[in-house]
């Protein structure tokens, strides 16, 4: 295994991006760190910078004026890292797919920049906070 | 004021209208030419004394209309004024933001969807739409294709400044941005400040629009509560339930009683959390990381509640046309009285552990005072509005759901300060929990939806108190399977531009708190940066709070609390 890969599947820092989400997946992520989930136990921890970051959690539809400054938090996370497109919106959009100022997946954009971006999807509206916990340990063991 | 004061005090303006139009559940339309439309908006706000809701644009076959809603608080009625713009090619209105800062926003969103000129606005830059939108394509003007949605791969615009003002932030703190794992949303605030005193304030938002007044036309009535109970996570029931009852005001029905309980339980369990949810973000903010993780544990056991009644955690999708979809089991009302229970005491607990702490009375009152004359030229509302004493509230004013039939009370305070919004959030959630109890106990028997074939061609409004103060729904439908027009108005859009009243000549310790303070819904203020006038400093998010924090530990000392732990003073 490569050993870049192998250290970043220990005590992941993730950063979180919103790109036009309800809020409803941020509040979840935030919760992920209160009493009931504290995800801190198994060392993820959210940070300030995506310049500190193993993982971007991307919640929302990726709307026209998010789109540029997602490509440039993503420039500037530290290879390799893992984009989690969390709930329904930022996997395809869901609900807010013909919106005029929707610019598209999570996906689609950061593949733009990174045709070989590591992408996870945690579906979901809003996916629960087991879900998302869920979701980067199965992500971070197909690595 | 009452009803014949009101109509008496129309009829004086009836020249200059068209029309007085009554209708059902107390609405009362008033259409005009665009001409008469500043003077008539002039006399409704100053003179008659009515409360500026938002104005609603619509692309009518041979028109423009603006409509600009106003709400009667005291006996509960909402008057639309309609103003016409006949002319197509060139669609102009005049402004009435000079007069009535509140619709500042409303008339640049207006201006970006339909392309409608205000004359005299202050200040005419884009609000909604994205930097690199084409110009001359308006969205929400009929026949709008969607413009080409490659993105640009050029760099990052530099946000927009006002004529005049000389912020210019670089690329890369405008992209980089302080995240900050607590701030959920993407808003950009550029502070000016002067030393320590913060002498301009501006936002940009954009990053979060969605469009989803243009999505709601291509959707079935039936269809709108699920997009609306995503307009914002926390405010899932209040959305949706707004939206609902304008539609039921078009189509005259009534929702069985039992609906109605079901519908004020679940808005009420909202507001519990939403509340609790503020109060340990206020907490992180002023450095008492306790409150932060306290406040939250408290919450999941309401947000269980939810999901056991709707089964989702947030996004209920509970209410339709005409009633609810999902009933609330009665095995399950023992349950959710022992946790109401559970929830009072600890509410008790964080109550008194505000109202006692002489650090956060140092620290918060006094601070981001929004008075009340600015609390009305601003429109505010919600918790926002009732700490600086102007006592609305929608439950209380057109009671909707089963809110008239429950024992409860507004709480107001006058100071305007910071402190008072805390307390008045912390006392409502033991309203609410008193409103849930009641609820659940006189919860009555029968069916909780009647059928709902057709819905008229019409107008409908609806309002409900959402946690951050009323969300305001206006529907038109003609006839059709789907609205023609469905405006929408969180209650953030009129609260987050009272930072301009609040802000403006405060420390910069005191900023982050300040805005916060109204519980910003659409933002948390995800990229803040300020600027220094002279040394052209860039202080970022972490930056502030971090003084905001240094401020807390400062007091406490003064006041001679032992104790000053590194925690107080680290970045969470």
């Amino acid at each position: 295994m490569n050993w870049k890969i192998w250290s970043l599947k220990k005590s992941p820092w993730v950063f979180h991006v919103n790109t036009g989400a309800c809020n409803n997946c941020d509040i979840e992520i935030v919760n992920l760190l209160t009493p009931k989930f504290d995800v801190e136990r198994f060392g993820i921890k959210l940070v300030g910078s995506p310049r500190h970051a193993d993982a971007l959690l991307v919640t929302g539809v990726v709307t026209r004026q998010a789109a540029p400054r997602l490509q440039e938090a993503y420039r500037q996370t530290p290879k390799p890292c893992v984009v989690f497109a969390i709930g329904a919106c930022a996997c395809d959009t869901g609900i807010f797919n013909t919106g005029y100022h929707v610019f598209g997946p999570v996906d689609k954009i950061i593949k733009e920049v990174d045709p070989n971006a590591i992408i996870a999807y945690v579906p979901g509206c809003p996916p629960k906070p087991e879900a998302m916990i869920s979701g980067v340990v199965k992500a971070l063991s197909a690595l | 004021m009452n009803q014949e004061e009101l109509e008496s005090k129309l009829s004086e303006i009836k020249g200059k209208l068209i029309a007085i139009e009554h209708q059902p559940h107390n609405r009362i339309y008033l259409p005009c030419e665009a001409e008469n439309s500043y003077e008539v908006n002039k006399f409704l706000f100053e003179d008659v004394g009515l409360r500026f809701v938002i104005a609603t644009g619509i692309d009518s076959d041979d028109c423009f209309e603006i409509l600009y809603h106003y709400c009667c608080d005291e006996i509960g009625h909402v008057v639309t004024l309609k103003s016409f713009i006949r002319d197509r090619e060139n669609p102009v209105a005049e402004s009435i933001a000079p007069f009535l800062p509140g619709a500042e926003w409303i008339e640049r969103e207006t201006h970006d969807i339909l392309g409608i000129e205000f004359k005299n606005h202050p200040d005419m830059r884009r609000l909604i739409l994205a930097d690199d939108w084409p110009d001359g394509v308006y969205p929400l003007r009929k026949g709008t294709k969607r413009p080409d949605s490659k993105p640009s791969s050029r760099p990052i615009a530099q946000s927009q400044s006002p004529a005049g003002r000389t912020i210019q932030l670089s690329k890369p703190i405008v992209a980089v941005g302080p995240f900050h794992p607590l701030q959920e949303e993407m808003e950009f605030y550029q502070l000016t400040v002067d030393g320590e005193k913060v002498t301009d304030i501006d936002v940009r938002i954009s990053y979060n629009h969605r469009g989803i007044e243009g999505i709601s036309e291509s959707l079935q009535f039936d269809q709108v509560p699920f997009l609306v109970s995503r307009v914002c996570g926390i405010c899932s029931a209040s959305h949706p339930l707004a939206y609902v009852q304008a539609v039921e005001d078009i189509a005259g029905v009534k929702p069985p009683e039992r609906a109605l309980y079901v519908r004020t339980i679940i808005n009420e369990l909202e507001r519990i959390h939403s509340h609790i949810l503020w109060a340990g973000l206020a907490g992180h903010f002023i450095g008492y990381d306790t409150v932060f993780m306290w406040a939250w544990k408290y919450r999941e056991p309401v947000l269980d509640l939810l999901e056991e009644i709707t089964g989702n955690r947030n996004n209920y999708g509970n209410v339709k046309v005409g009633g609810c979809r999902e009933d609330i089991p009665d095995e399950l009302k023992p349950k959710i009285l022992k946790e109401m229970d559970k929830i009072e005491k600890k509410i008790d607990m964080l109550i008194k552990a505000v109202t006692d702490d002489p650090i956060l009375h140092v620290r918060l009152k006094g601070v981001g005072i929004l008075s009340y004359e600015d609390a009305v030229r601003y429109a505010v509302t919600g918790p926002t509005a009732r700490a600086s004493g102007v006592a609305i509230d929608v439950r209380q004013d057109e009671p909707y759901a089963a809110y008239g039939e429950l024992d409860w009370q507004v709480i107001s305070r006058p100071e305007g300060d910071v402190f008072a919004k805390v307390v008045v959030r912390l006392l409502e959630v033991v309203e609410s929990i008193k409103i849930v109890k009641q609820a659940v106990k006189k919860l009555p028997a029968g069916p909780i939806a009647n059928e709902v074939k057709e819905i008229p061609p019409g107008e409908g409004v609806g309002h409900a108190e959402a946690p951050r103060g009323e969300t305001f729904h206006y529907v038109r439908s003609d006839g059709g399977n789907r609205p023609v027009r469905h405006k929408i108005r969180a209650p953030s859009y009129v609260n987050v531009p009272s930072f301009k009243a609040s802000c403006i000549g405060a420390d910069i310790a005191d900023v982050t708190i300040t805005l916060a303070a109204v519980d910003p819904c659409y933002s948390c203020t995800e990229r803040l940066a300020a600027v220094d006038r002279d040394s052209k400093v860039i202080h970022d998010y972490e930056a502030l709070l971090q003084i905001s924090r240094e401020k807390t530990a400062r007091i406490k000392k003064e006041l001679g609390v032992p104790g000053i732990k590194m925690e107080d003073l680290q970045i969470g």
